[in-house]
């Protein structure tokens, strides 16, 4: 063979070798990554037992502190996965818990106790970079307000579903959480939000959203547990291509709008 | 983050970085086990095992080259050992004896380009093991000659004479037992 017919040859080759039928490349990364830590299910087993003791135990105290009327849930409003219950309106008792888990919902609290500690014991904290890897969909951050750059913290946590969470601190005080962004794909636990102070429908880019105003609890939740935490600041709530967006922001609603609608993904 | 800083944080232990990377090739892995042994499940488990070791010998491997190269390597390798084992050659055997391809898929479901492909592979799978190797790194996962010899461990010169013997042997294979490959389908004459 000539080197002009080799040429044309291995033009050929890898013209027909494009065609080859390849089976679907399985998970090898997730199996993989199970396999360098052998120890993590059982740690996941003991870590879901210590959570639902932990639950009934809160479940126990907020029934205790419900009057019966608050019982009365008159309707619910669904977005996503978030479903936003309302009731009759009585004297808000909520539950005052510290979470043992190191998967707490990060949530924006105009609370006096630092939010930092929550975030130093919050698992699966990532890069920016390493959480688009892991995650299956785009993960899309403001650029509203223009100042406002990239998070601080990143955390991708499994919740039946690889949900993530962005965090920006307050420049003035490190110590408080500015505002929080949750990307919840479907299949993920479901969030339900227990009579809000206020519910405001608005839109975010033509798609409709519910603006809630705290204080109120919120329940986390999947088939095998649920979880609640106080939740005193506002949120933003909207889907958009199935993911569930939550903006968590001490903003007005018209300024969480705008940041709801400049939304980008991260290279951008 | 590049690959160089995955490999650097990898290689200090940090299993987080080597998700991304693991993502970023497990499909070339896979692609390359699946060729050389024409089973899906011998595949995974190869492909598996590759991220594993590479995982327990990134200590020696320079963060400053890349790394798919050297995953291909460890790929090639486990499943050369695994096709040398006993059960496959049986198997192997067995599948030579009943004269069926060594894949399942119906071949005349197959639209003209899958089949000329189907063809091509079959026919490479009649030459010897370093030839097939150096054909599936080149053609098949389209890797450039520098790549192709850092996975194979050789000189990129060595890379070319070996091509030139293996696709000397290739066409001469085509032509004599796959004259509907040598004619080629919608007019790609091999």
């Amino acid at each position: 063979m000539t080197e002009l017919q080799q040429e044309l040859f291995e033009k050929q080759l890898v013209s027909i070798a494009k065609g080859m039928e390849y089976p679907r490349t399985p998970n090898i990364a997730g199996t993989v990554m199970k396999r360098l830590h052998p120890s993590a299910p059982l740690r996941f087993v003991s870590r879901r037992f210590a959570w639902s003791l932990t639950v009934i135990l809160i479940l126990f105290t907020s029934l205790m502190l419900i009057p019966p009327a608050r019982a009365a849930i008159l309707e619910f409003i669904q977005i996503g996965i978030v479903r936003i219950f309302r009731a009759e309106p009585t004297p808000v008792a909520p539950p005052q818990q510290e979470f043992p888990s190191t998967m707490i919902p990060v949530t924006a609290t105009p609370s006096s106790a630092p939010l930092i500690p929550i975030l130093e014991r919050l698992a699966g904290e990532r890069s920016l970079e390493i959480a688009q890897h892991l995650v299956d969909y785009t993960i899309l951050i403001p650029s509203y307000p223009p100042d406002l750059g990239p998070p601080d913290r990143v955390f991708v946590q499994d919740a039946d579903g690889n949900m993530t969470i962005l965090i920006w601190v307050d420049p003035e005080d490190p110590s408080q959480v500015l505002m929080s962004l949750h990307l919840i794909p479907p299949g993920s636990w479901a969030v339900d939000k227990m009579e809000p102070a206020r519910i405001q429908e608005t839109t975010v880019n033509s798609r409709r959203a519910i603006w809630a105003v705290g204080p109120y609890p919120v329940r986390f939740s999947n088939g095998n547990m649920d979880f609640v935490r106080l939740i005193d600041g506002h949120v933003l709530i909207w889907t958009d291509d199935e993911i569930t967006f939550r903006l968590e922001t001490e903003l007005t609603m018209e300024e969480a709008v705008r940041v709801a609608e400049s939304l980008e993904p991260i290279n951008q | 983050m590049d690959e160089s800083t995955l490999v650097r944080h990898a290689m200090n232990g940090d299993a987080a970085a080597w998700e991304p990377l693991v993502l970023a090739h497990q499909e070339a892995v896979f692609r390359l086990s699946y060729l050389l042994l024409g089973d899906p499940d011998d595949a995974e488990d190869i492909a598996q095992e590759t991220f594993l070791r590479a995982w327990n010998y990134l200590k020696r491997f320079d963060p400053a080259r890349p790394l798919r190269p050297w995953l291909l390597s460890i790929a090639s390798n486990l499943a050369s050992n695994r096709r040398r084992s006993a059960g496959r050659y049986l198997a192997a055997l067995t599948r030579a004896f009943r004269n069926e391809p060594i894949t399942s898929v119906n071949v005349e479901q197959k639209s003209a380009q899958h089949m000329e492909a189907s063809d091509l592979w079959k026919a490479v799978q009649t030459l010897s093991l370093p030839d097939q190797q150096i054909i599936y790194l080149r053609y098949f996962l389209e890797l450039s000659v520098t790549e192709t010899a850092q996975s194979l461990g050789v000189a990129e010169g060595t890379v070319k004479s070996r091509l030139s013997r293996a696709l000397n042997r290739l066409r001469g294979i085509i032509q004599q037992d796959f004259p509907v490959l040598a004619e080629g389908h919608e007019g790609r004459k091999v």
